[in-house]
């Protein structure tokens, strides 16, 4: 009788009733600003892209396709982007979207003053220049570049970026600050409690891209429920406890708690394999790893399989490309990999010379990575085959720091998704002398990926990829091991919701059951 | 007393100058780089040398500094590299937070604890002296983490009484908001407890077994007035200052129970900040932390002539 009557004061309280149209989804830290692509991080860009879109975004499979754009156009020189704007598309405001707000956002993006964190990417520090933006009718965007890209759809999609989102002016202060995101997303900003919680509500005014499902940030994107509340908690143990109590509608876990979730029996538990990619980075430059037989060998010791299994709790598959696994790149070349063979190993340390010199392993203890028990396993496994290796438990902000500077021997690693593989590529592959994080210095594959960043056949694409992995088996700078796998809790009430290959919630086209 | 507690106010000046420094110089030490971590995996030399001169992370540390010391001294706190919010009224809002539940529980740990430890110390080796100094010592071994784990088993998902994740102000809705601080004040109060009475206890037997107890009693004096009028007063002041200690450890620093009952306090904004290297706050929180800590002990000291008029405030 106490429970009853404490629990109907506690939900009077709260305004339970008022809830029931209200999924609360757990954030494991709060947003950093609501203002797109400029002070961001992963949260941030999962929460600000339920509120904005942009010309183009990721399909479920990681290709790109057009979103506010109705079709785009490219000109036989590569060289220029023409993008016809769907009609009647709305912001937040209640005004009409036109060619217009895409120039005036653009212009905005590409001023220094914005800070946007992908002007480089555009404005020809990195490679891809924007050369010419216009806006010649009010269903028309016009885009030129310096020279053919691949990649320019896919850096336009990309979700740091925020999708190049079109926003409206009043965006902005009278005084040119930001104020908040007025967009065309299905959501629109509602309330932001800073450590606390960030409060979206239903755009009754929105107008969904085509399609008969969702598909990625594109396809059918109606938002279902009147209010999305995500809630930023820091400790793992209050999210299962909100889980369980139902105080939290969606959550990502650990790989580690999805037994335990299952048997709870509240949740169901929902897995994805998505394109963050979990390595054991093995610096080149260092006097005994330089030599590629020590590097061979190392990758020979460690029964992948194993360390796969066991850090991601059997829910990861192998992958040593740094083409994500369900990529439509990744075929049967890319499924290509080391094998476990210490009688290899044997005779490579021999050849090698190796007289039992120790060998670091940096790790980190961070929740959301796999990156003490792969380095746990893989210390394990090397002195098995005798080669001795010690582990540094670095905090993350150091390891990261180390990481920039090329400061260590081995590391036990992971890198953000990458959709395009000539970007996934990118992010490691490079001169060491211009930047010390990059793993894999060869002029070879440097050659490669800018080859394949200028040709869109994906036949020619595809072959290019393909040499990339074999070379980089055979160099073994890297040890990549396999896909993130996406495991999110969610409330048996909730219908819909699905992880993805982004490694982002996505909270359209999400019901609540009656 | 005003220019005693003027004296005292500047006498922490040189202390919280030091704080300053070493907060600044140490924090630099760590390894790690905020724009770094801002960037992740993703930097290029461009975007990373961008946002380094954005944050003035490219000027010399001795500017940086002087830059910073000088805005301190007109009350700019500065801004949060990581959430671009202005640091002074960041803190302030994170302290009122933390505030309510450390004065409430502290408080209420008082309440309970000191008059249990004076019974203790009478009743000394009673079966309910032995019974309160162990229930002290327990509660004062559990960590305050586990204890708040537990608490919000028994009290969010078994009862299903108390809200588990989530935080109502109480200035917006009064109800609900005391509903979201039972648990963390709950903790708290059981953990200081555990320190208060134990303190309690051990200063009362010490008045207890003085000359003046033993010809008070030989005057003829009731056991109460013995105990409450004699020896309670005498041996309040230690109890005193360590609810002074204990108030000021608190108040810059309940990071924990702020995480587990997900609570935005200033405790976790610190450890956010460190974990991001968000300097300014970091810088801003230590340097507050310490002006608080000083400001409650000269509260403290002025309060002893109340307890004990020995003590003057000259």
């Amino acid at each position: 009788m106490i429970r009853i009557a404490t629990s109907a004061l506690v939900l009077a309280l709260l305004g339970a009733t008022a809830q029931a149209q209200t999924v609360n989804v757990a954030l494991n830290a709060d947003i950093r600003s609501t203002n797109p692509g400029v002070n961001r991080d992963d949260n941030t860009d999962a929460v600000v892209l339920h509120m904005v879109e942009g010309l183009v975004g990721y399909r479920e499979n990681g290709a790109v396709a057009p979103l506010l754009a109705e079709k785009i156009d490219l000109s036989s020189d590569g060289l220029t982007y023409t993008f016809h704007l769907r009609k009647g598309v709305k912001f937040h405001n209640g005004a009409e979207m036109s060619s217009a707000d895409v120039l005036w956002s653009w212009k905005r993006y590409m001023d220094a003053k914005t800070d946007w964190r992908c002007r480089p990417e555009f404005d020809g520090r990195i490679g891809l220049k924007v050369t010419e933006v216009a806006a010649p009718d009010p269903a028309t965007f016009v885009m030129k570049l310096e020279k053919p890209s691949a990649l320019f759809l896919d850096t336009m999609a990309r979700t740091d970026c925020a999708m190049v989102a079109v926003l409206h002016r009043d965006s902005i202060k009278p005084d040119g600050s930001w104020d908040k995101p007025i967009g065309t997303g299905p959501f629109q900003l509602a309330d932001w409690r800073r450590g606390e919680y960030v409060l979206l509500k239903r755009f009754d005014g929105y107008v969904s891209p085509p399609g008969d499902r969702r598909d990625g940030y594109v396809g059918s994107k109606r938002a279902l429920v009147s209010e999305v509340k995500f809630l930023a908690i820091a400790d793992g143990a209050t999210v299962k406890a909100g889980l369980v109590s139902g105080a939290l509608d969606v959550a990502d876990i650990p790989d580690e708690e999805v037994a335990e979730m299952k048997k709870a029996g509240t949740v169901q538990v929902l897995a994805a394999p998505s394109a963050t990619k979990h390595a054991l980075l093995l610096q080149t430059r260092d006097p005994l790893l330089s030599d590629v037989r020590m590097r061979q060998a190392i990758a020979s010791a460690l029964d992948i399989d194993e360390i796969v299994g066991a850090a991601s709790n059997g829910l990861g598959q192998v992958n040593n490309s740094a083409v994500y696994i369900t990529s439509p790149f990744h075929d049967a070349v890319q499924k290509k990999r080391y094998a476990h063979d210490p009688a290899r190993t044997k005779k490579l340390l021999a050849e090698a010379g190796y007289k039992g010199e120790t060998i670091k392993l940096i790790a980190n203890k961070r929740s959301t990575v796999p990156s003490y028990p792969v380095a746990i396993m893989a210390q394990a496994m090397l002195q098995a085959a005798g080669i001795k290796s010690e582990i540094e438990i670095l905090e993350w902000a150091t390891q990261l720091d180390r990481y920039s500077k090329g400061n260590f021997q081995m590391m036990s690693f992971s890198y953000s998704a990458r959709l395009d593989p000539a970007q996934s590529y990118n992010q490691f592959t490079g001169p060491k002398d211009k930047m010390p994080s990059k793993v894999w210095d060869s002029r070879e594959a440097d050659a490669l990926i800018e080859k394949a960043t200028l040709i869109s056949d994906e036949a020619e694409r595809r072959a290019i990829f393909d040499q990339l992995h074999t070379m980089m088996l055979a160099d073994a700078p890297l040890v990549f091991l396999y896909n993130q796998v996406d495991t999110a809790a969610v409330a048996k009430r909730i219908q819909g919701f699905a992880p993805w290959v982004a490694s982002k919630p996505r909270l359209w086209e999400v019901s609540v059951a009656k | 007393m005003f220019r005693f507690a003027l004296t005292r106010i500047g006498m922490a000046l040189p202390t919280l100058l030091i704080v300053a420094v070493s907060v600044f110089v140490l924090i630099r030490l760590i390894p790690g780089d905020p724009a770094q971590l801002m960037l992740g995996d993703l930097a290029t030399p461009a975007s990373l040398a961008d946002l380094r001169a954005r944050l003035g992370l490219d000027q010399s540390l001795p500017a940086q500094f002087g830059i910073w010391i000088g805005n301190v001294l007109t009350g700019d706190f500065g801004q949060s590299i990581s959430s671009q919010q202005a640091v002074l009224p960041l803190i302030l809002q994170r302290f009122a937070v933390s505030a309510q539940i450390v004065l409430v529980a502290v408080l209420l740990a008082s309440l309970v604890a000191v008059p249990a430890g004076v019974i203790a110390a009478w009743k000394q080796d009673s079966a309910l002296d032995l019974g309160l100094v162990a229930t002290a010592t327990l509660l004062l071994s559990v960590p305050t983490f586990w204890l708040g784990l537990l608490l919000l088993l028994f009290f969010g998902l078994k009862l299903g009484w108390l809200p588990v994740v989530g935080y109502v102000s109480i200035a917006e809705n009064p109800l609900a908001g005391v509903l979201y601080l039972v648990m963390p004040i709950l903790t708290l109060f059981l953990h200081e407890i555990g320190v208060i009475l134990r303190m309690a206890r051990a200063s009362t037997l010490e008045v207890l077994r003085l000359d003046y107890i033993t010809h008070a009693r030989a005057k003829g004096l009731s056991e109460g007035a013995v105990l409450w009028r004699h020896a309670f007063k005498n041996a309040f002041g230690p109890t005193w200052t360590l609810i002074g200690l204990v108030l000021g450890n608190l108040l810059g620093g309940i990071a924990v129970v702020e995480t587990v009952f997900t609570i935005p306090g200033l405790g976790r904004l610190l450890v956010d900040a460190i974990f991001a290297r968000d300097y300014p706050v970091i810088q801003g929180c230590m340097l507050f932390i310490a002006f608080t800590y000083v400001l409650v002990n000269l509260v403290i000291d002025l309060c002893y002539p109340v307890f004990d008029p020995r003590v003057t405030a000259q």
